[in-house]
């Protein structure tokens, strides 16, 4: 009862009319086939407006310097931004249409507010009036239509290109709203554009010579002091900001290098304040010190041990699903991880993201992984190499190494090819058996976009299947996920029985802070708001 | 003139070492051309978009005619652009040079009288106790990897005591305290070893004769040390000191590293990372230009110290 009287109270981000589908969604909460969170998620999607929570204690403004371990990398042009640390640096500086916040409920970014056709094909989304960009010119949606068109031309690099194919045209409405009209319905449109890839440009970036950080223009609540690859950058609190002030006065991101154990050791004398990430390596010592507090949490990020499906010998399935049977998930995840995460089941959709479809598990089986290779034509087993880069962490080899003697047992010999971490990148689609770290997606569906479409861009597996594709776009005009699951279900069951991957475990993520740190909420993406942040 | 004659062919040799060393990086690393595209655009650059690169950049030449056009710029003091660091290599580099020479130049005043008075005093007296101590400890430190005294002595003094930052990024400007941890790893990885030679070559000068005749005539035991003793005695150690300056050098990237020090150690291991060629490339070159000239500075003090090599 309680659940149906929040849903009465509940109007749109724009105070028109709720969308058509909120209706079927409140009735899928009324009889217990969605919980609440997963309501509001959904709900949020169609431009409701989702009350925040109670907020706690605040600090004022002040003028404190807070000090952030995290890789400094080339920056350029925020668009083709591969990376989730140079995406969390121009965060403080540039902003989205959409945020999703640290529970994965959109809200309303640099749009107040956003309408989705009953269809889900056409999308209105009208401007937070006053904001203003750090150079003094106000947001239009010259700026958005700039953007958009950048992301979408044919020669466009960025991986927005494809994530948002289904975008036929954008049109301005008037100086605060325009509408997206797309090919075919996609629910997840205002989730998707807090990617990190999609931050606001100003329509003159490519004029001012398409080089962020040389001229760091952003409407964001930070502005960019300095900037070094490799070395540190830093951020001051823009007093123009158009939102509430930030309470940090300045942000140091230094650069300490790749190695954890020296983040650990500048935490622990005090020398920095917040930790990217650490890895299960530095867990117990973290643990141990008084001036490092742990923070861990769940997110739905992995390694897909995938093959190349047109590469010899991965061209054959029965090689590929022989790999699959004879990895034993449960083992990577207990002796390289200490089973600190959950197991997975090679189709890379957590069964703790809300769009999961259930699915009996695949089990082990080294005699069928044999039969399988022999059937091949290798019946004395066969010699694969696997190219690793520890991208982040020495975690990925030693769960290459666990899969390397479960293999064995199926007579596979797998050799290993480490890399270092940044030669890695340069070769992560191009090798036919490969280790790649994905980070979170909130959506089963958007890593399946992404990664498994035919011809995505990075579609390191070379899987193309036209039945999936279309599961895929039909998956994407669901709203409810209780009516997505089934389709959800197909998909990972195609994906898993195509044998692309092993995908071994979800495992947890960790991080240390000062414990001075406030406010520094862990986001399953890793996209960290700082001006929430302060020092006590 | 003859040291001129000398001097000449020691500089010539540096030169072609240098041309060598400079030929074989430029092959290790530029003979994939694409890599180098895929290293500068990044991993979803198209096939397209690096060929237009190469072609921009000279790479569509031969590789003899790129390696010879890089010599010409590199000699008329036009390094490159760094494509990791995005910035003019030699603005890069300078500065990255001081903080390693500051850092190497530390632990050699610390290194250097240190393991001498060590040598010396174990040496005087070949068998004592202060001998036996002097050679454990010297053994100790020596077999202990440098990465892992890094991490022990982290294990001590940072994350146990408390007493010194775990990392030595100089954010704030120069730090004396930043400074003592790297210099402590480097003096004990070389300290021990350098002890051992000083005290061996004691013992050798301690054993001829005319240090028995000078005992004979009754001079003081620190008159025969220092008067008689010590001059012949340093012969070995001032020739290690100077091949330890190389040493230094490599032991300084691990140092380095480990502790976030941003010197010539990180930036080389950054642009090797990153094959950044060009970085890589002069980086090489004064690696080179360092181990060749700390070679004729020990010839240089060797001359000084033995007047039976001045005549030669």
């Amino acid at each position: 009862m309680k659940q149906r009287r929040h849903v009465g109270a509940l109007a749109s981000l724009d105070g028109g009319p709720l969308h058509a589908d909120v209706a079927g969604l409140a009735a899928s909460l009324a009889a217990g086939r969605l919980d609440r969170r997963s309501f509001l998620r959904h709900a949020a999607w169609l431009g409701t407006a989702i009350p925040l929570g109670a907020c706690g204690k605040v600090a004022p403004p002040s003028n404190d310097t807070l000090r952030f371990v995290c890789a400094i990398q080339q920056i350029g042009d925020p668009a083709l931004s591969a990376w989730v640390e140079a995406s969390n640096l121009f965060r403080n500086s540039l902003e989205f249409l959409t945020e999703v916040d640290a529970e994965n409920i959109v809200r309303p970014g640099l749009a107040e507010s956003w309408r989705p056709s009953d269809d889900l094909k056409t999308w209105v989304f009208t401007l937070r009036p006053g904001v203003r960009w750090s150079n003094g010119d106000a947001l239009e949606v010259a700026d958005i239509a700039y953007n958009f068109r950048r992301w979408l031309a044919p020669a466009s690099k960025s991986v927005n290109r494809t994530a948002f194919a289904a975008i036929e045209r954008f049109e301005a409405l008037d100086d605060r709203r325009f509408a997206l009209h797309l090919s075919r319905p996609v629910c997840s449109l205002a989730e998707q554009l807090y990617s990190a890839t999609c931050p606001i440009l100003h329509r003159d970036f490519d004029r001012l010579g398409g080089n962020w950080p040389a001229n760091p223009i952003g409407t964001g609540p930070f502005r960019l002091t300095r900037f070094e690859v490799g070395r540190e950058a830093r951020f001051e609190r823009r007093e123009d900001y158009w939102g509430p002030a930030p309470r940090l006065k300045y942000i140091d991101y230094i650069d300490l290098g790749p190695d954890v154990s020296t983040h650990v050791a500048a935490l622990a004398a005090g020398q920095v304040d917040v930790l990217y990430r650490i890895t299960i390596a530095e867990l117990d010592l973290v643990r141990s010190l008084p001036q490092a507090r742990l923070l861990q949490h769940k997110a739905a990020w992995t390694l897909c041990i995938r093959m190349k499906v047109d590469t010899k010998p991965f061209d054959d399935i029965r090689v590929r699903r022989a790999v699959q049977l004879a990895a034993d998930n449960a083992q990577m995840l207990q002796l390289a991880y200490r089973g600190m995460g959950e197991v997975a089941d090679d189709h890379h959709v957590a069964p703790f993201q809300p769009d999961f479809g259930a699915l009996p598990r695949q089990g082990r089986d080294v005699a069928k992984a044999r039969a399988l290779l022999a059937e091949a034509g290798h019946p004395d087993g066969i010699d694969l190499e696997l190219t690793l880069g520890n991208t982040i962490g020495r975690w990925e080899q030693d769960t290459a190494q666990i899969l390397q003697q479960n293999l064995a047992d199926a007579g596979i010999r797998v050799s290993l090819k480490v890399l270092p971490p940044t030669e890695y990148w340069s070769v992560w689609n191009k090798v036919p058996f490969g280790l790649t770290s994905w980070a979170h997606r909130p959506l089963g569906i958007m890593t399946l976009d992404l990664a498994y479409r035919s011809g995505s861009t990075w579609n390191e597996s070379g899987f193309a299947d036209p039945a999936f594709d279309a599961l895929l776009d039909r998956a994407m005009a669901i709203v409810d996920p209780h009516e997505r699951a089934p389709v959800m279900a197909e998909l990972e069951a195609r994906l898993r029985d195509a044998a692309v991957m092993v995908q071994p475990y979800w495992p947890e993520k960790f991080t240390a802070v000062s414990p001075r740190v406030r406010g520094h909420e862990l986001h399953p993406s890793d996209y960290f708001r700082m001006d929430k942040v302060w020092l006590a | 003139m003859r040291v001129a004659a000398w001097l000449g062919r020691r500089i010539g040799l540096l030169l072609l070492t240098m041309l060598a060393v400079s030929f074989l990086v430029h092959l290790a690393l530029e003979v994939n051309v694409d890599a180098v595209a895929v290293k500068v655009l990044g991993q979803f650059s198209t096939p397209d978009q690096r060929a237009a690169w190469l072609r921009e950049n000279g790479y569509d030449a031969p590789f003899l005619l790129r390696y010879l056009r890089w010599l010409g710029h590199f000699a008329s003091g036009d390094w490159g652009r760094s494509t990791y660091y995005q910035e003019d290599i030699v603005k890069l580099i300078l500065p990255r040079l001081a903080a390693s020479a500051l850092l190497a130049g530390a632990a050699l005043l610390v290194m250097v009288p240190l393991s001498l008075a060590l040598g010396i005093a174990s040496g005087v007296r070949a068998g004592s106790l202060t001998d036996r101590g002097v050679s454990l400890f010297a053994i100790l430190t020596t077999s202990v990897p440098d990465f892992a005294m890094a991490a022990f002595l982290t294990a001590i003094f940072v994350l146990g005591l408390g007493w010194l930052p775990g990392v030595s990024t100089m954010a704030g400007g120069f730090s004396l305290r930043e400074l003592v941890l790297p210099v402590m790893v480097l003096v004990l990885a070389s300290t021990g070893y350098l002890a051992r030679m000083t005290r061996a070559s004691m013992i050798e000068v301690m054993g001829q004769p005319y240090i028995r005749t000078a005992l004979l005539k009754g001079a003081s035991p620190s008159r025969i040390v220092f008067r008689h003793a010590l001059r012949n005695a340093l012969l070995t150690p001032v020739t290690v000191i100077m091949l330890q300056i190389p040493w230094i050098l490599s032991g300084v990237i691990i140092v380095e590293v480990f502790f976030a020090y941003r010197g010539f150690g990180t930036l080389l291991y950054q642009a090797a990372l990153n094959s950044d060629v060009y970085l890589v490339e002069a980086c090489a070159m004064i690696s080179v230009v360092a181990v060749v000239a700390s070679q004729l500075l020990a010839d240089i003090a060797y001359a000084a110290l033995d007047p039976r090599l001045r005549g030669k």
